[in-house]
């Protein structure tokens, strides 16, 4: 893509979550959000690709719907009470409008259909885009208004572990497999949301750090299904060692740092009389589990029957910059010890 | 100026019943801009004229523009108007049919105003609501510039996203 216009969209992504958590007012919240969606559009199908392009169209077509529900909800809101503020949503129409308006924003169970498709389409740099940055702007805005209904958000949370754990074992495509896996991270995230939003914000950080390294560690391999993992362990032999760790963070696994939010987040849905619904929430990081080591287990900790010539290619330098990816590697791994700092830091 | 108004009321009527009896775009449209231009002059005579000022340049200016160049692209070898006898018998029945009902339904137009003022003794004063685009220009300044901004994002990502000659994404043309 032209420079010039690649910097001008980027720019635009960075605006419009910029806007959006700047803003108090609805309308201008809105705008921020429609701006995300614009500017990513170009850049999903840059390979003009028609499954890129179908993954665009879908991509567009779930947002605006979302975005057109959310400005129905602001103005339902603005009509009621007669203010823009996003704080001070008080009638339980509106509020639930948002919450859904923006659980199909960022993909939660049972609005998640999209989320496998459309990041099926992307590569993965593309897609690691829409797992992350597109999460920041809807999160601000559900960590500001007050929930109207609790067992809502609870509905989400549980069904979007739930559906990212059973939805993610019988794939082996590794974008749809990451995809479930934002899904039942996301659901994690909306369990704690009104309890103790600052788990919200830790759970969704940590997930940023976990998830941007498996990303960059299958960008590295250029591999998207498990098959072509098999041998990176003689393309990439430490990548291949430190990729379990990353995906046993992802599933929640102490000592490392994937344990936790979820730890946090199991801590205080007990402390607030809902242990059932820990245990449950608990047990479906079992399923998400199961595929993260069958990744592991055809990734590094199996060797597949192979002729002997591709077992030693050649180890040329590469081109790409593997900084970012060791930086968080680390943090995905040694991150544990720190909570109280963390949670310090976050809850000021 | 009653029978000014009689004139634009009959015109609008008609350049509905053309727009709902023509079968073909070409047509169906030019009904349209007669009907949309009419419509601006019924809206100027109850005194919402900066209303029909904004109707007349968004609506036939913009939005009748862009129709008019992908019907020119759809194109249609064969168009019927008036000059064949189905269409212009549908276009005499939706006459006939606006005419009984109206006949049914008439009560007195000269009640209501579109410009919205508000009273304050012998004050007369516009409302925030009328006047709000005046504002966008005065004290949401920076908001007009946020907008101005991604109106020119927004024709960058459609003009990427329709490249031409099989670097486009959506027509290869």
């Amino acid at each position: 893509m032209n420079p010039y216009i690649l910097t001008i969209l980027l720019f635009a992504m960075g605006l419009g979550t910029t806007i959006t958590f700047a803003s108090s007012h609805w309308l201008l919240a809105w705008m921020g959000l429609e701006i995300n969606t614009l500017a990513i559009l170009p850049l999903m199908c840059q390979s003009h690709h028609p499954r890129a392009v179908e993954a665009t169209i879908k991509y567009f077509l779930t947002q605006a719907t979302a975005a057109a529900m959310l400005l129905f909800a602001s103005i339902t809101n603005a009509w009621i009470t007669g203010q823009w503020n996003l704080e001070f949503m008080s009638y339980s129409l509106p509020t639930t409008l948002v919450t859904v308006a923006l659980a199909l924003k960022i993909g939660l169970a049972p609005l998640h259909a999209w989320m496998p498709e459309v990041l099926q389409g992307l590569d993965l740099t593309t897609g690691l885009i829409l797992s992350t940055w597109q999460k920041l702007a809807p999160f601000c805005l559900l960590l500001q208004i007050n929930p109207s209904n609790t067992s809502l958000l609870l509905i989400l949370g549980l069904a979007s572990t739930l559906v990212g754990g059973w939805g993610g074992l019988n794939q082996n495509q590794l974008r749809k497999i990451l995809a479930y896996s934002s899904i039942a991270h996301l659901g994690w995230m909306i369990l704690v949301l009104q309890f103790f939003p600052s788990l919200t914000l830790l759970t969704l950080l940590m997930y940023f750090v976990m998830t941007f390294s498996l990303f960059i560690s299958f960008k590295v391999n250029n591999s998207t299904t498990i098959n072509s993992l098999s041998m990176s362990w003689s393309k990439a032999p430490i990548i291949s060692s430190m990729v379990p760790f990353i995906l046993l963070s992802l599933g929640g696994l102490p000592p490392l740092s994937g344990f936790m939010p979820k730890w946090l987040i199991l801590q205080e849905l007990t402390k607030q009389s809902l242990a059932p619904l820990a245990t449950l929430a608990a047990l479906s990081a079992l399923l998400s589990l199961y595929f993260y080591l069958r990744i592991s287990y055809a990734m590094t900790l199996t060797m597949s029957p192979n002729i002997l010539l591709n077992a030693l290619p050649w180890r040329l330098p590469s081109n790409q910059h593997t900084l970012p990816l060791a930086i968080t590697t680390s943090l995905t791994i040694c991150l544990l010890p720190l909570t109280p700092a963390i949670i310090t830091l976050l809850t000021l | 100026m009653m029978y000014m108004m009689y004139f634009l009321l009959f015109g609008l009527v008609l350049g509905l019943a053309a727009v709902a009896s023509n079968p073909s775009p070409y047509f169906a449209a030019l009904g349209l801009v007669v009907v949309a231009g009419i419509g601006c002059g019924v809206l100027i005579w109850h005194g919402g004229s900066f209303l029909s000022l904004i109707l007349f340049l968004i609506y036939l200016g913009g939005m009748l523009v862009v129709f008019a160049y992908s019907a020119a692209l759809a194109a249609e070898p064969y168009p019927e108007g008036w000059g064949s006898w189905p269409v212009l018998g549908l276009m005499l029945g939706y006459l006939l049919g606006v005419v009984s009902v109206g006949m049914l339904f008439s009560s007195s137009m000269y009640d209501e105003s579109w410009m919205v003022c508000d009273e304050f003794g012998e004050f007369y004063f516009v409302r925030g609501d009328m006047e709000g685009v005046a504002t966008l220009y005065s004290s949401g300044g920076f908001m007009l510039a946020m907008g101005v901004w991604v109106l020119l994002v927004t024709l960058f990502v459609v003009l990427e996203l329709t490249r031409g000659m099989s670097r486009g994404t959506l027509r290869a043309v």
